[in-house]
């Protein structure tokens, strides 16, 4: 009796130039076997979310505070001057507890230096300021002033490296804000307690918290808000809380929840990451 | 077989997609095929052209958008590529590169008139970045309308069906191919004088891994008998030339630039060595090309290179300057072994090195703790193969002929298939989200507006020359 004969193909190898028995769609069990799923993600908790979120919600307050004082300087509710020194006050003593022990003569000395400049600069250029955006109409420059605002939160430093942020870009808009809004103030010298104020806002206030931010900080900022709001208007109070408290427990409960559906893939296809030479790095690279 | 080939990505314009379309339509045409190709125009270029062997070219009157690409409207193109698909009694619809918006366009006007679809995507993409996220989508949805999908290799195929959520018996794996004919080699024109040339030929971009690269030039500064040849331009040659002037290399780096693809050979004929430090590659046509040059390759291991050469013909590093030094100076003693290297030479070659390496021995034993020792990329001992033993290698590995005919398996077998049904088409695209069935609902009402304003039969057939079809 014949004897059927049975080739047995050569095994299967993931390469190009062999398995000239197989056919080319042909699929090998090790197919996406170095396939790897979720690695170096990190899984959040739900107080990490919440105290991570607070470094926005600060910069909504930091918007709404600076706000709240052209609105008390516009409905002349307070002198410029009762708003200009108790904030210089408070600036001072933030000053000194963000150098502490790093303070000397010589440090003090350039900081008043560049202190000095900014505020002879800014009275000396404040009627200009003031005079500015006078011509436009209140509407526009309100519309304006939210949209700046708005592009001063997008672009704002959250911690988190993106090409998204940008230092300049944020800084810029609200100072923009800030000129548009010296304009509908009554006098050149509002104009320029508004301007100082948009300095400790957003310069200075943003350098502080970058080193000694914590999550709790938010509570007595939120509490400001909320009183001195309260005596502005109800609507504003009930906006701004609704969104402070949305921002700050609905969205990370919402995050927290959709982080069993990360699905980050990699695999041999993924671009290998080497760093890159640039002027600082090439001379040690040598 | 009436075969059309469509992408954004033909001559005039030079790469590894436009050369892949050219040659494999050559050999299409070699086959008994009918083959023409859509793509853009290109400056002076438009119209119908032909090429060598009548390889019918319409350079579409469409204006480019970015980075050779036209502008993907979906609809906006709708009635020349109908018009031109009808003329020609196209049978098979050929996409190539999953950057080409014409090939996506093209591929859904075929497929909604019931043509046979074929996509060969030629890239690997991430998942992460925005870019890539767009890209799979819009691929997910060509796909969906496709019959049959090709990949240049096994990793691009896992890609592939990983981002664009297609059936793996869906995809075949084709390789590129070179034409060995052309890139032979010529052991003559190698310096005689115990010199080694290292050759690098790719674009100057940070993909093509040219800051490795920019490390591994200066470990060679106190290695005089090691030269480099660097073909290709790109934002990255600034970073070259700086490493070359701050090393005092000038004699030894050469920095040629762009150069024609035709002239390639002449660069790889004169270099004993070639490296390739890309940090990813679907396939890598420059190593095949070298090795067929009969150069000895050092690549980094990434994306769909293991998959590309044996062994004896390629060394395989992480991407990684210490790893690429290594297997460079395991090269280069493969080289100094060479059996049909006269014995005076081999002295001379090793005499040049033999000063490095003392140097290098002392610097180690200074640092011994704190640098890590390069790895050993292989078998130093190891001789290299003949030149012209790699060409005939190379040749029997990839050729036209056989990527034509495994592509044309590919056609037979779609034109087995019933065609896509509208309602077919449409629940695909539903699959891939409903959103962009408008896309497929615009296209086909444009389709059946142009059906009753110049129908079919009053389209006029392309005239033919004289040859037998399948």
């Amino acid at each position: 009796m014949a004897k059927t004969v049975h080739f047995k193909r050569k095994p299967w190898v993931k390469n190009l130039y062999s398995n000239r028995e197989y056919p080319d769609n042909y699929t090998d069990p090790s197919f996406l076997k170095d396939l790897r799923t979720n690695l170096h993600v990190r899984i959040y908790t739900l107080g990490e979310a919440i105290a991570g979120i607070t470094v926005l919600n600060n910069q909504i307050s930091c918007i709404t505070g600076f706000l709240i004082l052209y609105h008390m300087m516009l409905s002349e509710r307070l002198a410029p001057t009762s708003i200009l020194v108790p904030t210089c006050i408070i600036t001072a003593m933030g000053y000194l507890y963000y150098r502490g022990s790093s303070l000397s003569m010589t440090l003090l000395g350039e900081d008043s230096k560049t202190l000095v400049t900014v505020l002879l600069f800014g009275y000396i250029f404040s009627p200009m300021l003031h005079t500015l955006t006078q011509a436009i109409s209140t509407d526009t420059i309100y519309t304006m002033t939210f949209f700046v605002m708005l592009f001063n939160l997008m672009f704002s430093d959250y911690g988190i490296d993106v090409a998204m942020v940008s230092k300049a870009i944020s800084l810029n808009a609200a100072v923009f804000g800030a000129i548009c809004l010296a304009s509908r103030l009554s006098t050149s010298y509002h104009a320029f307690v508004l301007l100082v104020e948009a300095a400790i806002f957003f310069v200075l206030y943003p350098i502080m918290i970058a080193a000694t931010w914590h999550a709790l900080c938010m509570v007595p900022i939120f509490v400001i808000c909320c009183a001195s709001l309260y005596y502005i208007s109800s609507p504003v109070l009930y906006l701004y809380a609704c969104t402070t408290l949305f921002i700050n427990f609905v969205c990370p409960l919402i995050f927290v929840k959709q982080q069993r559906y990360k699905f980050n893939i990699h695999g041999p296809w993924d671009e290998a990451i080497v760093e890159e030479n640039t002027d600082e790095n090439l001379d040690e690279n040598l | 077989m009436r075969i059309c080939m469509v992408s954004d990505f033909f001559y005039p314009s030079i790469g590894g997609v436009e050369e892949h379309v050219y040659n494999l339509s050559q050999m299409l045409l070699a086959l008994g095929h009918k083959v023409i190709v859509l793509t853009h125009a290109y400056g002076d270029c438009s119209g119908v052209r032909y090429l060598t062997h009548g390889l019918k070219v319409y350079y579409l009157p469409i204006r480019v958008c970015y980075n050779q690409c036209i502008l993907p409207t979906a609809v906006c193109n709708v009635p020349m590529l109908r018009a031109v698909l009808l003329r020609e009694r196209i049978d098979v619809v050929h996409g190539h590169s999953a950057f080409s918006a014409l090939a996506h366009e093209a591929l859904m006007v075929g497929a909604l008139l019931g043509m046979k679809t074929v996509f060969t995507d030629h890239s690997l993409f991430g998942f992460a970045d925005l870019s890539a996220a767009l890209t799979n989508k819009l691929l997910e949805i060509t796909l969906s309308m496709v019959n049959h999908a090709i990949c240049v290799s096994h990793i691009g195929k896992e890609n592939t069906v990983l981002r664009a959520r297609v059936a793996k018996k869906r995809v075949s794996v084709i390789p590129n191919a070179v034409d060995t004919a052309l890139f032979t080699p010529d052991p003559c024109r190698r310096p005689a004088d115990g010199i080694i040339n290292i050759v690098i030929a790719s674009r100057l971009v940070y993909r093509k891994g040219i800051d490795l690269l920019a490390g591994v030039i200066p470990r060679f500064r106190s290695t005089p008998n090691v030269h480099f040849i660097i073909v290709g331009d790109g934002p990255k040659r600034d970073l070259l030339e700086e490493i070359r002037e701050k090393t005092n290399m000038q004699d030894r780096v050469q920095i040629l630039g762009a150069v024609e693809h035709a002239q390639v050979r002449e660069v790889l004929v004169r270099g004993h060595i070639f490296v390739n430090t890309s940090l990813t590659e679907a396939y890598c046509m420059a190593i095949v090309e070298a090795a067929s040059c009969g150069l000895q390759v050092v690549s980094t291991s990434v994306g769909g290179i293991p998959e590309v050469l044996p062994s004896s013909l390629i060394l395989l590093v992480e991407p990684e300057i210490e790893a690429i030094y290594s297997a460079i100076l395991v090269a280069i003693d493969r080289h100094v072994n060479r059996v049909d290297n006269p014995p005076e030479m081999r002295s001379k070659q090793r005499r040049g090195r033999r000063k490095k390496h003392l140097k290098q021995k002392e610097e180690l034993k200074e640092d011994e703790e704190s640098q890590p020792r390069p790895v050993a990329a292989g078998n130093s001992e190891e001789p290299v193969l003949c030149p012209h033993r790699c060409n005939e290698l190379v040749e029997t590995l990839y050729n036209w002929e056989d990527v034509a005919r495994r592509t044309v398996k590919v056609y037979e077998r779609v034109k087995r298939e019933p065609a896509f049904t509208l309602s077919e088409l449409i629940f695909a695209v539903y699959q891939c989200g409903a959103w962009f069935l408008a896309f497929l609902v615009v296209g086909h009402f444009t389709l059946l507006l142009l059906e009753r304003w110049r129908p079919r039969r009053r389209i006029e057939v392309a005239h033919e020359p004289d040859r037998q079809l399948d």
